[in-house]
Formats: C-alpha cells, structure tokens, sequence
C-alpha cells in the first residue's frame, strides 16, 4: 500500500477519533471545574476535581454503585457468554430445517419494545417473590437472539474439518465446543463480552423497576439522581457521568486486541 | 448396517445441537414470548388494572385515526432509511482501515472510536444539545464558512438532522466492533493475493470485504432495524421529541402513552404489537437476502 | 499475550460472579467489593448502608412494635433532606421511629406506582411517597388504588393554601399533604433594569403589555432581552392558571374558544417576535441565560431560585416581583403556579396510623421543621401558618435585601385554580405543540388551537 494511501486512512482514523473523544474530554473538563463555571461555558479542565469528588461521595454512595454495577454487569456478561455462545453454536454446527425456523421466531424476540414486556415481566417477578434478587435482573436479558446470531454467524466460519478431526479423536460433542470453538473464537468472545457488559452496565428501566432498595444503586441510577432536583450541580454531575463512563471504555481497552489481531490466521 | 450407524449418529448430533440450544431458547420463550402473548392480550382490551374489558380490535382500529403515530411512524423510518446505511457503510470503512497491519496505534484508534457508544447518554446530550444550539458552535462554524446558521431544534428537518447525526456518531464504533471480529475470519493472505492481482481498495472492499462479511453485515442490519424502529433515548433527551411532535420516535410515543399522559396501556400494548409485525417484516426480508449458506 | 489478557478479565469476573451468586444479599458484595475501592470509598459505603443495617435491627427485634416507614422522594439537598429533618423532629417524641428513605427520580417513581398498579401487586409500594403536584390528579384518577384517602387522617387541611391543595384534592377528598411551593415569581436583575432607568418597583403588578413596553426599552437601553424563557407550554399554562381557567371539565376539552388561551399564545408570540423574550430550546442553557447575565429577567415557579443564586456574584443584584396579568381577560391576576410537589400515603402503608400521626407532628403541623428547612434548603413552605414565623420575615442579602420569602408566600395564597381535570399532561403536550406552530411557523393561532383541541379529546377518549 502507497504512504499516500496510508496517509488518507490516517487522516480518516484522526478525524473519527477526534470526534469520538471530545466528549470525553468534555466530561473531563466538566468534572474538574466548579457548577458555575461550567454553566458559563468554562471548556478547560480546572482545579475543582477534589471538591467535586467530595460533593460527590456526600451525596451519594458511589462505591456500593460502582460495585452494583460491576456485580450486576459481570454476572450479566458470564451468564450470557455461556448461555448464547453454545446455543450460536448448536444453532449453526448441528443446523437443519427445525432450527433454521426456531432461530427465525427468536428473532422476533428483539422486535417488541421492552415497554410492552414490561408490565408482564414485573407481575411475573413479582409473583415469583424475586423482586430485589439480581436474578430478577439477570434471567430476562441473560439470553438475547442477538448474541445467539452473533454466535451463530461466527460459527459458520468455523472449519468443519476441525470438528471431524475432533470426533476422530474421540471428544465429546461437548469437549469439542469448550475445547476448539471457544479457544478458536476468541475474537467473537472478546467483541460479545464488551458489547453485553456495556448493554448490562447502561440498562435503566429494568433494574430500576426490580430493584426497589437504595442498596441495589447502579451508577446510571446514581447518574440520573444527580439531575433530578431543582438545581443541578453540573461539576458533580459531569464528576458521575465520567466515572459511569470509564469502566466501559477500559473494559474494551483491555480487551480490543483480542478481537483485531488475526487470532484464526494463527490457528490455520 | 453401516448406514444405520450414520444415520444414528447424524441423529445423535441433531439432539445434541437441540440440547444446546435448549437454555437459551426456553429462556427467550418464558421472559420474552410469554409476556408478548400477554400484551397481545391486553391489546384487545380497554380499562385499566383489573376492570379491563374485551374490545376486539378497537386499539387496532384506534391505530389508524392517531396522527400522531402516523407522525411517530415517519420519523422512525426516515432515521431507518437515513442513518442505518450511513453507519453501516462508516463502520465497515473504519473496520477494513484498521483491519491494515501496517496502520500503527490500533489499539488507540479502536477504542477512541468505540468511546462514543460507552458515553453516558446525559453527558452525549448536554454535549450535542449545547453544540447545536442557536448560538453553538456548529452556528458559529457554518457562519465562519459563510454560511446561513440554522435553528437546529426549533425546525423539524433540522431536528431530524440533529437526530441522525447523534445516531451516527454513537453508534458507528459500535458496529464497528463486530466488523472487526468478522474480519478476523478472513484470512489477510486473501487481501494479499488481490494485491498480486492488482485490485485497488474499492474492488478490494466490494469484492473481498464485503461478501465475506455478509453474515456479520446481516447480523448488524437486523440489530440496527430493531434498534432504530425501538429507538428511545434520542428522541428523549436531545429534543423531547420536539419541535412538535416532528422528531418523536414510535419508542418514545409507546413510553408516553403509557407513562407520562393518560396511560392507555391497552393501546400501547396494540401500537407494540403493531411495530412488532413491521420489524419481522422488514427482518425477514433482510434474512431472505443475507442468510443463505453457500 | 492477548489470550491472558482475556483469561484474566474471565477469570476476574468468575470469581466476583462467585462472591455475587454466593453472598446472600447485597452486603454481602458490599463488603467483597468495597475492598478492592479506595479507603474513602469503602468508609463511605459502610457509613451509608445504614437503612440495610437499620432493616436487620428491626427485624431483629421484631416482638417490639415496628415504628419504620418506607419513602420514596429525590434531591439530597431538598426533598430528602427535608424527610431527614422529620424524622429527627419525630423521633425527640418517638425514639425508636425511623425513616427508610429511598432515592427515586420523579419519573421512576411514577414509572414504578404505574406498573404496581398495572400489574395489581402493591405489595413492593413504601409508605410514604412524593409526588408531583402537575400528576397527582391524573394518577389518583386512573389508580385511585395506590393511594389511601387521607380525608379523615386528622391533618388539618385548612392550614394549606386552596390553590396548591386542589392538586391533591380529587372528589372533594384530600390524598396528599402539600410539600414545597411553586407559586410563580418574576425574577428581575434590578441592576440591569436600572441602567434603563427604571426600578424593580415598576415591574409589580403590571400586565403583559405593560411589560413588553418596558421591555422594549430595556433591549433598547441595554441590548438585552427583558425575560429568558426554556420553550415549551410552561410560561402559557401559567398565564392561563392566572386567570384561573378551565381547560378540561367532567371530559369536556375548553381549548377551542378559550380567550385566555388565544391571548396567552400571542402573548408569547409578540413576546418572541420583539425580542423581549428569547427562548432557548436547552435546559441548560436557560440556566445559563441567568448566570450569564444575559437576560434581564425570568419568569418560573419560584423554586428556580436555588439556580439563581449559584451565580454568588450577582448577590444584591436581583429582586422578586409577581409575574404580569392577561390584559382584557376576566379574572386576570398576577399569579399563578409551576411546580412544587405533595407527600401522599401509599394503599400499601402497613401502619397508617403512625404515617398520619409522623406527617400531621411534621409536614402537617410544625413551624419548627419549616423554619429548619426554608433557610438550610430553600424549601419554600405551603402551609401557611410557617409563613408567619419570623424566619419568613428575614431579608435576604442575594435580594437586595427584600423580604423575598414572605413575599412568595404570599403569591401563593393569591393563586386561581387552573382546572386540567386529570389531563395536565396532555394539554400540555398539545399547547406546546400548538405554540410551537404558531411562533415558530406562523401557523394561525385559532387553526392551531383547534387542532390541540382535537388532539386532547382523542387522547382522552381512549
């Protein structure tokens, strides 16, 4: 490829970044000056991170919702791994007419907005006495058919041959998807690991509604109560919203380079 | 006899496959099509709580004579029809960019991008809110390139505008991400033999990229169609809906109709059911398409 | 390499879901997790779990009566502060009462109450619960179930001014116990309005047109807008509740005809078009507008002060006057109402008796709380028999030392009813709509009004 060539994909890639991290940088900016000055426009970071931090915790309890949060995301994410992976995986490797049919009607299950499952959900919880439990959280969105496709479009590319071998050698069909596919996939794996943990940590009506107690707080809860008075403290404010933010965006740091660095090229 | 045995091992593997997906299929019917059965039901009700009464289609009949949803209806399929092709085609742009082994900082570049769609929706508001406001910086851009500044959340297309280009900036990272994965399963010697042949990028992205990526593509365009004709959070928060009702999404009419005016829980059940039907359609046409096995 | 990274974060999130699947109840995790925070963060999280540690006592005891009651309100520095300083109050009597408050944002409390109600299960309701004044008729209508009619509970509704208590008030029974004022006040930076040689003075008691004459004088003196104003049906439906209006009544929509409607909207429309007013489509920056200095005025419910006085260097610089009346349109006043909130008594209280005797020793009946509250959070009383005490009487310094307090209450007392039935929400929804059209479009008024007519009536008969 030409240095010309390679020249325009930066400047691309710079200017889509650019836009991207302004906004963080705006948090930043906004989590460090006072209320005031970022009311009158103040786009500099400043010195008032401290007192923010201190509004902030006298406020409202950020650690036991950082680590709600963290709970309810990472049962989330290891719940629907398993749950999805090995369904996209029996979806795809063992397919035939039925299944091709059932993952069409699963489909459906994205479709309907989450408003009008709201009500039966809750009254199906409830009944149940689960109110308050994070499985009440967990069970409804564990399975969702978009990761099941997302796993099932994966495994389409994933080589018959190995499989074949794998029986010859005598794995269990079991052995198998935990032994090749998973290993293989880890690109697939890294990319549902980030996008569900984001879906988990962001979710708001759900949790809100089967949640009923100041101790299942969750930082998007602790977010919106920072606005909900008369008066907004915007330090606070951006304070909460960037540290709402961080965990998501470290999460995907730490684990973009599993999903973009050829890991199938290494297995061939 | 050695048949026999295959045609019971094929057998075996197709129960094992049905077992495997057996968690995940009865958990999507218990927590997502039991309770659609039951708004379907509420849909042919009226009343509230447990004075409800059956009145056959009447919420259906309802749908007809609501501008409003008519208006809701335009303003979902005009993102639909705008956005979704935008974002898809940036982000697998984006993805074959950083799919190069020779552009260096990926790691920084990906997650920059990706950034968006982490951000908390208050401070992506606040941030587009004050940048497109009558004296924002966007006004002051187009005014600097001589240009006549717009009033972006008091015109109905402005508004829209504003909407799409929100749309685009949070969620192309996104997709992004699964073009990345899908990439992975695309052996670069493939791109490297084209270069042999001396194809130049387009052929290469059209004829290489492109069909390779067809299951992920597909997979993207569905949970675009559901996240578009489901979309919320825009509509909320960066112009209520607004000006009018010229920017409100179907999403947010439901969430209205139930929780915030007159809650009419039998008709929200009914416009549901209604969206529901339209995104299969639209689905299955898109799985008509892009799910075929070669 | 890339496969440790992700072995690691797995192998972190096995062993967290473990301590999550493990730990009986939320405390648990608490404790595992706020390890690995900082030392703050953790005192912090083993200081405010308190109402989980305040539940376990009780049911420790639980042969002793329960004197506990569950609230749901928001806003640390207002509404909840105020439930804290009750509940001090309360327990110099009672010593073993207590206060479970939980935080809720408005719209998640009304989100909840609705779907309990939807779902017929009340049994997750609190006790207590806040309630927005422009929603209480239209949730005790549609679930009249949710809420324990309070009529007979011993509180003396007399002490409440009429006009806030009509909002609670449905069939002539009283289902909520007025918390904070809203009564609508026309804030003034009197330095500004000085520079165009007039006085604070000159803007009380006046009318709309009256203002729109001085305020053209104040662009025309100083380049700036006379009022600021966030959009949207707010400043319209206080002008039509200052002429005490009726817009829905036993199902019947008034707003095609309404003359105080039609005046209202080109009201607002000159307002606009002679750049008196300026509107801004952003919370935000309406906020800013004021802060900045770059409006002469505002005109809100008077809880918009706590955001007028962020700005500490205008202290001296503002007054309060009452906001100007309709011209030509019987029963015009100069007040009217725009926010503020009630406490209601859910259906699921397990112990009505002592929720009756805690808000009639408190909201209900005690200076001293208010006394506490007006100057430590800005909660402006409703009862009115505060407003006597001396507290009210104090000059405030960030007003040029007017009597501010006592001046709103007595804005309050003076406020006509405005009658949306249980429609509050639609109508508004509708006049936004309408003068949006119509100022931004030039859309004709009577058309548009018509059109808000009929969309109101197709949402109530549904």
């Amino acid at each position: 490829m030409s240095k010309f060539k390679l020249g325009i994909s930066y400047v691309i890639l710079g200017i889509a970044s650019f836009f991207s991290v302004f906004p963080l940088y705006y948090m930043i900016s906004g989590a460090t000056n006072s209320s005031i000055d970022i009311v009158r426009g103040r786009m500099v970071p400043g010195t008032y991170l401290v007192e923010n931090f201190k509004a902030l915790i006298a406020n409202q309890n950020l650690g036991l919702a950082m680590a709600n949060s963290f709970r309810n995301a990472v049962l989330m994410t290891l719940f629907t791994l398993v749950v999805c992976s090995i369904a996209g995986y029996g979806f795809e490797i063992y397919h035939d007419k039925g299944k091709d049919i059932l993952m069409n009607i699963l489909l459906l299950a994205m479709m309907l907005p989450f408003v009008a499952i709201l009500i039966p959900l809750f009254k199906m919880f409830s009944s149940w006495g689960l109110v308050n439990s994070w499985v009440a959280f967990v069970l409804p969105s564990v399975s969702t058919p978009f990761m099941i496709m997302m796993f099932r479009q994966a495994a389409r590319s994933f080589p018959e041959e190995i499989i074949d071998a794998a029986r010859i050698d005598g794995l269990s069909e079991l052995q198998i998807f935990f032994r090749m596919f998973v290993p293989t996939m880890k690109s697939t794996y890294g990319a549902a690991m980030t996008v569900t943990f984001m879906n988990a940590w962001n979710n708001y009506l759900w949790p809100k509604v089967i949640f009923q107690k100041n101790e299942s707080i969750t930082m998007p809860m602790l977010v919106a109560n920072l606005k909900s008075g008369y008066s907004v403290d915007y330090g606070m404010l951006m304070l909460g919203v960037l540290l709402c933010t961080l965990p998501t965006a470290i999460i995907f740091l730490c684990l973009q380079k599993s999903f973009a660095n050829g890991i199938m090229g290494a297995v061939k | 006899m050695n048949k026999n045995r295959k045609m019971s091992t094929e057998k075996r593997h197709r129960l094992v496959g049905w077992a495997f997906l057996a968690p995940a299929a009865i958990l999507i019917f218990v927590f997502c099509f039991f309770p659609m059965f039951q708004a379907i039901l509420l849909s042919l009700q009226s009343g509230s709580g447990d004075a409800a009464k059956w009145t056959g289609l009447s919420n259906y009949i309802r749908i007809w004579k609501d501008k409003t949803f008519w208006q809701c209806l335009f303003n979902t399929f005009f993102y639909f029809l705008v956005q979704v092709p935008i974002m898809l085609i940036l982000a697998l742009v984006l993805a074959q960019i950083l799919n190069n082994p020779k552009i260096k900082g990926k790691g920084i570049f990906r997650t920059m991008i990706f950034l968006p769609c982490a951000t908390s929706l208050v401070s992506y508001s606040m941030i587009f809110k004050s940048l497109f406001a009558n004296d924002g910086a966007v006004n002051h851009l187009l005014m600097n390139l001589g240009l006549t500044p717009v009033n972006w959340f008091s015109d109905s297309w402005a508004a829209r505008v504003v909407i799409v280009i929100a749309l685009v900036w949070r969620w192309t990272g996104y997709n992004m991400v699964f073009y990345l994965a899908g990439l992975q399963n695309i052996d670069y010697s493939v791109y490297e033999a084209s270069y042999i042949d001396g194809a130049n990028a387009f052929q290469r992205f059209f004829k290489i990229t492109i069909p390779l990526l067809k299951p992920t593509i597909l997979l993207t365009a569905i949970m675009s169609t559901s996240g578009t004709l489901q979309l919320f959070d825009e509509s909320v928060n960066l112009t209520a809906g607004g000006p009018g009702k010229s920017t409100m999404t179907l999403a947010h009419y439901i969430y209205n109709i139930s929780f915030v005016e007159t809650p009419k829980f039998h008709y929200a059940a009914a416009l549901s059911v209604f969206i529901l039907v339209m995104v299969a359609i639209l689905s299955a046409i898109q799985m008509k398409v892009g799910d075929k096995r070669e | 390499m890339k496969g440790k990274v992700i072995s690691l974060i797995l192998a972190a999130m096995m062993t967290t879901a473990l301590v999550g699947g493990c730990g009986t109840k939320t405390d648990g995790v608490t404790a595992e997790e706020g390890g690995n925070t900082n030392e703050i963060e953790k005192g912090e999280v083993q200081s405010e779990t308190k109402p989980a540690a305040g539940s376990d006592e009780a049911a420790g005891n639980e042969t002793a009566e329960d004197e506990t009651l569950t609230v749901w309100c928001w806003d640390p520095t207002f509404n909840i502060y105020a439930m804290q300083e009750a509940e001090k109050l309360y327990q110099q009597e009672h010593p073993n009462f207590k206060l479970d408050i939980q935080e809720n944002v408005y719209t998640d409390i009304e989100t909840k109450l609705i779907t309990a109600a939807e779902a017929g299960d009340y049994s997750t309701l609190p006790d207590i619960f806040l309630m927005q004044d422009y929603s209480f008729q239209k949730m005790v209508t549609n679930y009249p179930d949710l809420f324990t009619d309070l009529t007979a509970s011993g509180i003396d509704f007399t002490n409440f001014s009429s006009g806030k208590l009509a909002d609670s008030t449905v069939d002539g029974k009283n289902y909520g116990v007025p918390f904070d004022n809203g009564a609508t006040i026309m804030a003034i930076r009197s330095d500004i309005v000085e520079e165009a040689g007039f006085t604070a003075e000159d803007f009380k008691d006046i009318t709309w047109s009256k203002l729109i004459e001085l305020g053209k004088t104040v662009k025309e003196k100083t380049g700036l807008p006379m009022l600021t104003s966030s959009g949207g049906a707010e400043l319209i439906l206080q002008m039509l509740q200052s002429t005490g209006a009726t817009l829905v009544s036993d199902g019947e929509v008034y707003l095609s005809g309404n003359e105080a409607l039609v005046e209202a909207i080109e009201v607002y429309k000159e307002l606009v078009d002679t750049g008196v007013m300026v509107e801004y489509t952003d919370w935000d920056q309406y906020i800013a507008s004021m802060n900045n200095g770059s409006a002469a005025g505002v005109v809100q419910g008077c809880w918009i002060m706590s955001s007028i006085q962020a700005a500490e260097d205008q202290s001296g610089k503002w007054a309060i006057v009452n906001m100007p009346a309709l011209d030509g349109i019987e029963g015009a006043t100069n007040y009217a109402n725009c926010g503020g909130s009630s406490w209601a008594i859910s259906s699921n209280c397990k112990n009505p008796e002592l929720a009756y005797d805690f808000i009639n020793a408190t909201f209900g009946g005690s200076v001293e709380l208010y006394d506490t509250l007006l100057p430590n959070a800005g909660v402006i009383t409703s009862y009115l028999p505060a407003a006597e005490s001396s507290v009210y009487q104090e000059a405030s310094e960030f007003y040029g030392g007017q009597k501010v307090y006592a001046d709103i209450v007595d804005f309050a007392g003076k406020v006509p009813k405005l009658d949306c039935g249980a429609y509050y929400s639609d109508i508004r929804s509708a006049i936004t709509d309408a003068a949006t059209n119509a100022v931004q479009n030039d859309a004709d008024i009577v058309t548009e009004i018509q059109n808000a007519q009929e969309t109101v009536e197709f949402n109530i008969g549904g």
